[in-house]
């Protein structure tokens, strides 16, 4: 996973895409962080698996649609989003249509995936 | 080994989804609305204390909440105890 002198890092997204400005701010570090050659994933958790509904529309909203943005993380290398399992059954969402590739987790699966990193950044 | 800091109330969902994630092995420090978990008697703390997981409360944040008196088993910690815990786990997951 880790080159010599780089760090793996990990990005929780706990939050809904449009509620706050955590979910911009999160996507925000994760292409500067991957701009820079570090390795980083993405972990949706929570509400956050919230941003991987295909048909956002932010026209209204004037900002930028994160779905779309999602879309381009291949573009930096991030090929992979890793999704809590349990919060996407209660959403009861289709992830053949997400933005992005995704793989689901149980609890424990993220557990062990998040202490694979060697850090951790909750958003 | 992931030290979690949880930083909002038993009703959010920071609380249910750190819950959900931690495990044996962890530690997670009650700070922020987070220390109304470490009140006696509490179904949040009987959750909390059921993961199994080393639990520390933030002893000036619990003295402002008027949270006096953790449950038995949660450790009161200073900003010392907090560094100290920092410097003891390789990561560190932050919930709020």
């Amino acid at each position: 996973m880790a080159q010599a002198g780089k760090k793996t890092v990990l990005i929780v997204l706990r939050h809904s895409p449009y509620g706050s400005s955590l979910a911009k701010a999160s996507l925000d570090v994760a292409l500067a962080t991957a701009a820079f050659e570090q390795s980083v994933d993405l972990l949706f958790l929570g509400d956050g698996v919230l941003q991987l509904l295909p048909e956002q529309d932010s026209h209204s909203l004037g900002i930028k649609n994160f779905g779309r943005q999602l879309a381009s993380l291949p573009l930096y290398d991030i090929n992979c989003a890793y999704v809590d399992a349990e919060a996407a059954a209660r959403y009861n969402l289709d992830l053949t249509k997400a933005p992005v590739e995704t793989r689901v987790l149980d609890p424990k699966k993220m557990h062990q995936l998040m202490v694979g990193y060697d850090h951790l950044l909750g958003f | 080994m992931i030290l979690h800091t949880l930083n909002a109330s038993p009703a959010s969902s920071a609380f249910f989804d750190c819950t959900r994630v931690v495990d044996a092995g962890d530690a997670v420090i009650l700070m922020g609305d987070g220390v109304y978990a470490a009140l006696q008697g509490t179904r949040a703390c009987a959750e909390l204390q059921a993961t199994g997981v080393e639990l520390y409360v933030l002893f000036p944040d619990a003295q402002v909440a008027g949270v006096n008196h953790p449950s038995a088993g949660i450790i009161s910690i200073d900003m010392v105890g907090f560094v100290a815990l920092t410097e003891r786990f390789p990561r560190q997951q932050a919930w709020y």
